[in-house]
């Protein structure tokens, strides 16, 4: 193996681990907040880069690319918001939430998904790149548009946690997570910390939406594979923290692109099962969760 | 003493769980200033009424009025935002926040928060083995520093009224006696408390007047400068047996 070929392998591997992050960490934020996976995220991610699409492509209303973006992320946003009163909220006192939101948030994905081919229509479509052109990164070539995901990614998930770390909503958030009823009684809004919530978790799945619209192609089902990528992400990582979701999206993603490169595109998927399943076996809390919750 | 001098009035209130009113129209009051205790033995509903009060389960009938103004369709957040503050029994607060991050959080509402700093520094002065752990996790503390924290977080929530639910709960008497001196030095500033206890002593050194519950309702008043002691007390639960 040459040193061009593990760059390659390593730089693909950053592209996905970024993109893995950007995705896993909302799934992981309204897990570790409202115990709960959405498994509509993959879908609002779909929608984020349709509607951007719509907004800015030239057979759409051929807007800036920029009004896509923003008109994009405020859109799923608007769903997600819609979502958790719709499909969660009437759940919250029911000790079954996990399983009977497993069911609403999946009637979602799939509501969503017909939702958009009916829209836009299954034939492919693709983004015009936020970055265009190409770049050198640690010795690979690879576009402009892969390159912003490496940069952008880092810098979200530093601000996704200094934001949970040290402003008050943000620690109101993890607060909730911990101890909901402690919570009420310093006067946090309970109610209102979900809806702020699953907000930022639909913003970023629009975001990677958008950012990887450039890069793979527009299906209805554009968002799948990603969402399992991240539920695989976030239960490897430990379920609840962020960081373990960080660091545990950059191992699969490079891990992936390792595996793509040894066995090819087509067992590497199942593999990184196996993986899933072995590691659960020696650590049941994941990579890196804490043995008790 | 008009109702609405008082800190507290609760009339007639009816609340409980699922089909059942563990509360069957219970009516208390605490007066402007005043220390009351509330006792009785376990599942008695003590903490169904604190829990009723502060809205984490809803008031089914009857009213509860804090300063003069009916609760009744406030929600838990607008009642902390008012100065009513519970601090739960045996509240494990956030098992992954260190101890100043939760009590800086616990400042939380826009009045709390304007009070942060002040609060903050009296906290650590009346509980200096907080100020020493200040960095430590929450669910790394011991019973007693769990307690002294819980009550700490009431305090920054900047209370014009505490609800104590068992402060002592399984804590060594020479933390007990701590946590009492704590205590009483808080209600010094005439900041009206009600105090739910199953150690008849430690109600007794601190209240001014006590209620006894017994199935959801209060069974007897009684002031403390009347003098009733601990083993009459004890008589009318027990019927003269021994009390453990």
């Amino acid at each position: 193996m040459t040193a061009d070929t593990l760059s390659a392998i390593l730089v693909s591997g950053i592209v996905l681990g970024s993109v893995y992050a950007l995705m896993a960490s909302g799934l992981s934020l309204v897990w570790s907040t409202l115990g709960i996976f959405n498994f509509a995220h993959g879908v609002l991610m779909t929608l984020g880069a349709y509607v951007a699409w719509t907004v800015s492509d030239a057979a759409g209303l051929g807007l800036w690319i920029g009004a896509g973006v923003a008109v994009g992320i405020a859109a799923v946003i608007g769903v997600g918001i819609l979502m958790e009163r719709l499909v969660v909220r009437p759940f919250y006192d029911n000790r079954d939430i996990l399983l009977i939101t497993v069911m609403t948030t999946l009637a979602v994905m799939i509501f969503l998904e017909k939702g958009i081919q009916l829209v836009w229509g299954a034939r492919l479509k693709q983004l015009t790149p936020i970055a265009p052109g190409q770049v050198d990164f640690l010795g690979t070539t690879i576009s402009a548009q892969e390159m912003l995901i490496i940069v952008v990614a880092p810098i979200l998930m530093v601000a996704l946690g200094a934001f949970l770390r040290w402003s008050r909503i943000g620690r109101g958030i993890r607060a909730v997570g911990q101890n909901a009823n402690a919570a009420r009684l310093i006067g946090i809004g309970v109610s209102q910390l979900f809806v702020v919530t699953f907000a930022l978790s639909a913003a970023l799945a629009a975001l990677t939406g958008i950012l990887l619209g450039s890069v793979r192609l527009l299906t209805p089902t554009f968002g799948a594979e990603p969402l399992v990528k991240a539920l695989i992400i976030v239960i490897f990582g430990g379920l609840g923290s962020l960081g373990g979701t960080v660091a545990a999206s950059y191992l699969i993603g490079i891990l992936e692109a390792a595996l793509i490169f040894v066995i090819g595109i087509y067992w590497a998927p199942s593999m990184i099962f196996v993986l899933l399943i072995v590691v659960l076996l020696f650590r049941p809390q994941g990579l890196f969760g804490k043995v008790v919750r | 003493m008009s109702d609405a001098e008082n800190a507290l009035d609760v009339v007639e209130l009816r609340a409980g769980y699922d089909a059942y009113d563990v509360l069957q129209g219970i009516s208390i009051h605490v007066g402007p200033g005043e220390r009351v205790g509330l006792f009785g033995p376990n599942g008695h509903g003590k903490t169904t009424l604190l829990n009723a009060i502060s809205k984490i389960i809803p008031q089914r009938r009857g009213e509860v009025r804090f300063l003069g103004e009916p609760l009744g369709g406030l929600s838990a957040k607008q009642i902390v935002e008012r100065g009513l503050i519970h601090v739960a029994q045996a509240n494990h607060l956030f098992p992954d926040m260190e101890i100043l991050e939760t009590l800086e959080l616990a400042a939380y509402t826009r009045r709390a928060h304007s009070q942060r700093a002040k609060n903050l520094d009296y906290v650590l002065k009346l509980f200096p083995r907080l100020a020493e752990r200040r960095r430590q996790q929450c669910k790394t503390l011991s019973g007693g520093e769990r307690q002294m924290l819980s009550i700490g977080v009431g305090l920054m929530c900047a209370p014009r009224m505490l609800m104590l639910d068992e402060p002592t709960l399984g804590l060594s008497p020479k933390l007990k006696d701590e946590l009492a001196a704590a205590i009483d030095e808080i209600s010094s500033q005439r900041m009206p408390l009600l105090l739910v206890e199953q150690d008849i002593t430690f109600v007794l050194s601190l209240v001014d007047r006590m209620y006894l519950v017994d199935h959801g309702e209060i069974i007897r008043e009684i002031d403390r400068r009347s003098g009733v002691d601990h083993d009459e007390i004890m008589d009318m639960y027990f019927g003269g047996h021994e009390a453990r």
